[in-house]
């Protein structure tokens, strides 16, 4: 695959340098750019660097790590690990949940794919990054910017020969060959799915469609499938998207529930064999009547909390959606995080002899990881397990004891029962995120659009 | 009556004590490894300096390796290295009681035996660290090019961090300073890593910073700052992340 052609009949003509508004038409300084292009890439959730080890050839710079690496945490608690940015803000759609949307009026700056190269390996070689991740607003038409993004993570790999972690936004939209040509170059690809429903997406993001959406995902799918053989059989086949591709959605714009919610993720990763799925808890950037009201409650963290706990029960501890959540029961317990609450429902499949459940019901034990889990059954083989040896595995007594045994005994005599069992793990302090511990009775109730107060009186 | 072998806080010097309490065949209640500086003197002990030696730590680790397999050793060499003056002692309990068991390949499962469990917590703990530093390194450029990052870690991590970043930055001369053990690693570019006392070379000593690393330092932290969302701010699990301990040696906290 030469691409040298499609790089020099590139021209950067058309790339706006200009800042309309409060800088008097002045260019941008690097500081400027940076960050408006930061900020305005900071609303997509993903800054994961993992899924893919490489080591560097030893002619260029940087090297991947299979577990991902953070650099810094942001004010807000997040993992700074790539750089994040947009090639520009400026856009011709108008989603109506997006600050760079094209009726906003906000400052409009794109880099150059030489400044995007610089600003990398920059970071990258004082260790702030551990790569980069570009994404964009639609300038011209999807495969105008598509070209762009190539143009710049071309650079970066062939002519900086830069080897560290690249994420790489995939536009909707834009060509197959565009799409396969940036898959090589990059590690890993994500096309945001935006929101749960096409229904929805139809609402808030009228110039993107379901469609468009999931024909680069079936793509970017199809195309890994076929470099795994590719690279069976030579094995320096270059590499396609290693790192696996991921989506975002955002969450609680639009009234879906968290059963719907987790259904979908649940076929994503099914269906198009995701790596990640991500949830965004929507942020009120934009004033508009197809947007839920505003109100003093800012982004629904804990419900975004609920669902990745969940998404991580779907993909490691073999949880199914329909197991968490029902029509009857859409929606995650404000008080218990998923698994917890299985477990409280269930009851008729505990207690749960550690000695001798297998591994899958281990994992569905609260306060037990996997790795506790890997590490029990490990254990057990050179011994019988009690009490002491599992708080030594790092399990969580104080909520797996409900739910245990150890050589048929429980660590104190408790009852089975849903609500005995409730009221015990709530007043031994079961770890709240701190959203609920902050609230009084009455702004919980706020939680009545996603179904959370009934639960509540029944464990208070 | 029990010995105690007494050595220095190093690789070389731990594992000597191990090499000359394992070659006294003493059993386990018998004998234990204390660091110079941390011993705690008990009645009807006896106490022996160990001599010191490359070859004597050589041996060690090839019988770890050939006793007690590559999972096993890959902890023992991170619990090594850990802020604890009872890891040599755990690490020697730990051998002892591998020759207890008929496999003692396993014996990293046998968590209830609490030298075991030791190893394995020092080992997990080191093994955290050294992977947080892998993020947390800030490198400086000083004029001349070179990078240079300062640490402060509890644990001895630079042999953790070396090799990580001699893959990632063949092509740059780079040195990251361990203030707390008051070690260097030095990488030139294109050679290998190498690891020296902070006697030979003076930390407070360095060229200065080039401009260019002024405006990087600037584009970073308006880089940290922009990408955080303010109705997310959440400074309690910024800090559980990222311990303020880390923060006077990373560039955007200064
Ligand atoms: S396409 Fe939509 S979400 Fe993306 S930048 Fe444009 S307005 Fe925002």
């Amino acid at each position: 695959m030469s691409s040298s052609e499609s790089m020099t009949t590139y021209t950067y003509e058309g790339i706006p340098q200009y800042m309309p508004q409060g800088a008097g038409g002045l260019r941008p300084s690097m500081f400027q750019k940076l960050n408006i292009l930061a900020d305005a890439a900071k609303y997509d959730v993903a800054c994961t660097s993992s899924g893919t080890a490489r080591s560097n050839d030893g002619t260029g710079m940087g090297s991947c790590e299979r577990s991902g690496i953070c650099h810094s945490y942001s004010a807000d608690g997040r993992c700074i690990s790539l750089l994040k940015i947009l090639f520009t803000n400026e856009c011709i759609y108008d989603c109506k949940y997006c600050i760079n949307r094209r009726s906003n009026d906000v400052i409009r700056t794109s880099f150059t794919p030489d400044e995007v190269c610089t600003l990398t390996i920059e970071f990258y070689r004082r260790n702030y990054i551990e790569g980069l991740f570009l994404s964009s607003g639609i300038l011209r038409s999807p495969d105008y910017t598509m070209e762009l993004i190539y143009a710049a993570i071309y650079k970066l790999r062939k002519e900086y020969n830069f080897q560290g972690y690249i994420h790489v936004k995939a536009i909707p939209g834009a060509s197959k060959e565009l799409i396969q040509k940036v898959g090589f170059l990059a590690d890993r690809m994500s096309v945001n799915l935006e929101l749960p429903t096409a229904e929805s997406l139809k609402l808030l993001a009228p110039h993107k469609t379901r469609k468009n959406i999931l024909t680069p995902m079936r793509l970017v799918q199809n195309r890994m499938a076929e470099n795994k053989q590719e690279l069976a059989l030579y094995r320096n086949a270059p590499g396609f998207v290693p790192a696996g591709q991921s989506t975002q959605m955002i969450i609680g714009a639009t009234p879906e529930t968290d059963f719907q919610i987790m259904q979908v993720a649940q076929s994503l990763y099914q269906r198009f064999e995701l790596k990640r799925v991500f949830y965004s808890a929507f942020i009120h950037v934009n004033e508009d009547s197809l947007l839920p009201a505003r109100t003093d409650e800012g982004p629904p963290l804990l419900r975004e909390h609920r669902l990745y706990q969940a998404d991580w029960l779907l993909r490691y501890y073999h949880f199914r959606a329909e197991e968490l959540l029902s029509e009857e029961n859409p929606n995650f317990n404000v008080l218990f995080d998923p698994k917890c609450n299985w477990a409280l429902k269930h009851l008729g499949q505990f207690p749960v002899e550690i000695n001798r459940a297998d591994y899958k019901m281990l994992l569905r034990v609260p306060g037990l990881g996997y790795k506790s889990a890997v590490r029990i059954v490990k254990a057990r083989r050179v011994g019988t397990l009690d009490f002491s040896d599992l708080k030594k595995i790092g399990v969580v007594l104080k909520r797996a004891m409900y739910f245990i045994t150890c050589n048929g005994k429980m660590l104190y005599p408790t009852k089975l029962e849903e609500d005995y069992i409730a009221r015990n793990l709530l007043s031994a302090g079961e770890k709240l995120p701190g959203e609920v511990v902050n609230m009084g009775y009455h702004q919980l109730s706020l939680f009545d659009d996603v179904g959370f107060s009934g639960k509540m009186q029944q464990y208070m | 009556m029990k010995t105690v072998y007494v050595c220095s806080n190093t690789v070389t010097g731990i594992y000597s004590a191990i090499y000359d309490a394992w070659k006294a065949r003493k059993g386990e209640e018998e004998c234990s490894v204390a660091l110079r500086g941390a011993v705690e003197t008990e009645l009807f002990c006896e106490y022996v300096e160990v001599e010191e030696t490359v070859h004597k730590a050589q041996a060690v680790e090839a019988l770890i390796c050939r006793h007690l397999g590559r999972e096993a050793y890959w902890d023992i060499y991170h619990a090594v290295l850990a802020a604890d003056t009872g890891k040599g002692d755990a690490i020697l309990g730990a051998m002892l009681a591998a020759k207890t068991i008929p496999d003692s390949r396993r014996i990293m499962e046998h968590l209830s035996h609490p030298k075991v469990e030791k190893v394995f917590e020092l080992s997990r703990s080191v093994i955290g660290e050294a992977h947080f530093l892998k993020g947390a390194v800030r490198f400086r450029e000083l004029a001349g090019g070179v990078l240079y990052a300062r640490i402060s870690p509890k644990a001895q991590v630079l042999t953790c961090l070396a090799p990580h970043f001699a893959d990632r930055l063949p092509l740059e001369n780079w040195m990251i300073y361990d203030r707390v053990h008051r070690m260097f690693v030095i990488h030139e570019a294109k050679k290998r890593w190498i690891l020296v006392q902070d006697e030979f070379l003076d930390p407070e000593r360095l060229p200065d910073l080039t401009e260019e690393e002024k405006e990087y330092t600037k584009l970073w932290k308006g880089f940290v700052h922009a990408v955080s969302v303010e109705s997310r701010e959440n400074l309690k699990l910024q800090r559980q992340h990222l311990p303020l301990r880390f923060r006077p040696d990373m560039v955007e906290y200064m």
